[in-house]
């Protein structure tokens, strides 16, 4: 460590340690604190949000963007500028419907990232990414933290937006979809679950000793998955979407074991997204795309790798 | 820019060339070069303009200091906060170091890890890595901020394609905001029983420690006089902390518009293509 980095530590570690405690440090945090309460509750966001995403738009500051350089391409072949980054999150408690929860909890999230966006005056969001989280805590259970991110960016020759498209899609993808005639609008969500009763203790054959398909569960399965996919198909519809791209689903299924009161009974949940778009069937122009071959596979993200991601 | 590297007219100075002409030549010792670049990679890199000089490596091993917070208050924890940001700069200044003795124009593929101590949950090793590059004309336009080599996440394809784009790497930017989200009590969990409702303190917990991350990363790129930040990617921590306890880590490559547009190459139109092994 060099004399300067050793100066900097010190006086860091000093300056950082006397904050905590002052008290007009802790009345700052606190009136901080109360603006996100205000501003939330009004479905908005604090003034010093909206001021920093409109300085970024008009290029005060300068912007940021999850786009990989290739995104950035767009601009010169599709007059697609990059605002910004924006987020939304809501941490919602499931007490009566974790169904219904989770639809909210999705909805208000990904509301609050389109308010942002169009506080930049953005077309649409990109490569939205959608996370999870949960915490062990008592005070915290059957809740979860749903959080929207993606990027703000405005099409040259759109007209003005009141509510930004929603698209999971990259921003070179969402050029190439625009290429195609069809256009990303929002992102479709559906959840489903349900308990199933098994009094005889027959669902699992763990009285067996032969292989043999458990017919009772994997139709519970499919029943539970169908009607989350039904619920995704309806709310695609509500949009005036003609279809879903890219869908990603989530699957759960838990045992709880009976007693002399009680029978076994299972739950299962399943939650399916997808980018919603519009486009007309039956009317193809082709792209003539040119077939290449990698001389590397690029990696895909894998839902194994990063559970919270969905 | 650096003395040693440079006349007095911002050409690269006689040993500079030299040395970058030892990279070519065969026999020389100069003329090895270390990076963890893959074969694509190495051949954008070129592509690009510029010739891999070393892999360039900063650590810190780095002792976090304690706070307290009140168990029913959303509140940034600023020593932690400080420790995560003061030792992240430290491993890259490092970084920047080795890459500045090798008289780099820059380091690309900039990898930044954090790892926790076996024996102490308050020790943890931060450490940077990438690999320094140089321009092989020598041209001077792509040094970063201050004329120290510019940093950046970005792979090999990705300078190439920056370059494409009409832009050039300045620094890596980074915020990070370590948080304690309240507790809301038993009282407010026991009101929560069969409700289906938002729990206000933990989103605004979570929706101002991600705005503080964003906001000092924005400025940090703002001080570097970048136009945008591109590829920024969002982490979410908790280092083994308590449960309430949470870092926002925002990082990303600073960039600013090319100055001078002839020693990019011809500007390139994207053409759609089926990847058949995809």
């Amino acid at each position: 460590m060099s004399f300067k980095d050793l100066i900097k530590g010190v006086v860091g570690a000093v300056a950082a340690q006397a904050a905590p405690n002052d008290p007009a440090e802790l009345a700052r945090q606190d009136a901080r604190m109360a603006e996100w309460t205000q501003a939330l509750r009004h479905n908005s966001v604090p003034k010093f949000v909206s001021e920093r995403l409109r300085h970024t738009a008009v290029g005060r500051l300068p912007w940021v963007s999850t786009a990989s350089p290739a995104d950035l391409l767009t601009l010169r072949t599709h007059g697609i500028e990059t605002l910004g980054m924006v987020s939304g999150n809501c941490w919602f408690h499931f007490g009566y419907s974790w169904t219904e929860g989770h639809r909210d909890g999705w909805h208000t999230a990904i509301a609050r990232m389109q308010h942002e966006a169009a506080l930049m005056g953005a077309h649409a969001i990109v490569e939205v990414t959608l996370k999870t989280r949960e915490s062990g805590d008592a005070d915290a259970r059957s809740s979860m933290d749903y959080s929207a991110t993606g990027t703000a960016v405005k099409i040259a020759g759109f007209p003005e937006a009141t509510a930004p498209f929603v698209a999971t899609v990259s921003q070179l993808e969402f050029a190439r979809l625009l290429e195609a005639g069809i256009l990303p609008i929002g992102l479709a969500v559906g959840a489903y679950y349900e308990w199933m009763s098994d009094p005889y203790g027959w669902a699992d054959a763990s009285q067996s000793y032969f292989n043999q398909e458990l017919e009772v569960l994997a139709s519970f399965q499919k029943r539970v998955r169908k009607s989350a996919v039904d619920a995704m198909r309806d709310h695609a519809r509500t949009m005036r979407g003609t279809g879903v791209l890219g869908r990603v689903q989530f699957t759960e299924m838990f045992r709880e074991k009976g007693n002399n009161e009680e029978p076994t009974q299972y739950l299962c949940r399943h939650i399916a997204f997808g980018t919603v778009i519009q486009h007309r069937r039956n009317q193809h122009e082709s792209l003539r795309p040119r077939a290449v071959l990698l001389t590397r596979k690029s990696k895909i993200q894998s839902l194994e790798a990063s559970e919270s991601v969905i | 820019m650096d003395a040693t590297s440079t006349s007095s007219d911002g050409q690269l100075s006689h040993q500079a060339l030299e040395r970058l002409r030892g990279l070519r030549s065969e026999g020389s010792h100069e003329g090895i070069f270390t990076s963890d670049f893959s074969v694509n990679e190495f051949l954008m890199v070129r592509e690009a303009g510029f010739e891999p000089l070393g892999l360039v490596v900063g650590s810190c091993i780095y002792h976090v200091g304690v706070q307290y917070t009140s168990w029913s208050r959303n509140q940034e924890m600023t020593v932690l906060s400080q420790a995560m940001y003061h030792a992240r700069e430290l491993a890259m200044a490092r970084m920047e170091q080795e890459a500045s003795t090798l008289h780099a124009d820059g380091i690309v593929g900039v990898r930044l890890e954090v790892k926790r101590m076996e024996w102490d949950k308050d020790i943890l090793e931060f450490m940077a890595i990438g690999t320094a590059i140089a321009h092989s004309a020598g041209h001077p336009m792509f040094k970063g901020v201050g004329g120290k080599p510019f940093t950046s996440d970005l792979s090999g394809q990705d300078l190439w394609l920056l370059l494409q784009s009409g832009y050039r790497p300045l620094e890596m930017v980074m915020g990070s905001c370590v948080y304690h989200m309240a507790h809301q009590g038993v009282m407010k969990s026991l009101g929560n029983i069969g409700r289906n409702a938002e729990i206000e303190v933990f989103t605004q917990a979570l929706y101002d420690a991600r705005e503080l991350a964003m906001e000092r990363m924005q400025r940090e790129a703002g001080e570097a006089k970048a136009e945008g930040v591109v590829g920024v990617q969002l982490h979410e921590g908790s280092h083994n902390w308590q449960p309430h306890v949470i870092e926002f880590f925002a990082v990303g490559t600073a960039v600013t518009p090319v100055e001078d547009k002839s020693v990019l190459p011809e500007k390139l139109i994207p053409q759609i293509v089926l990847p058949v092994n995809d």
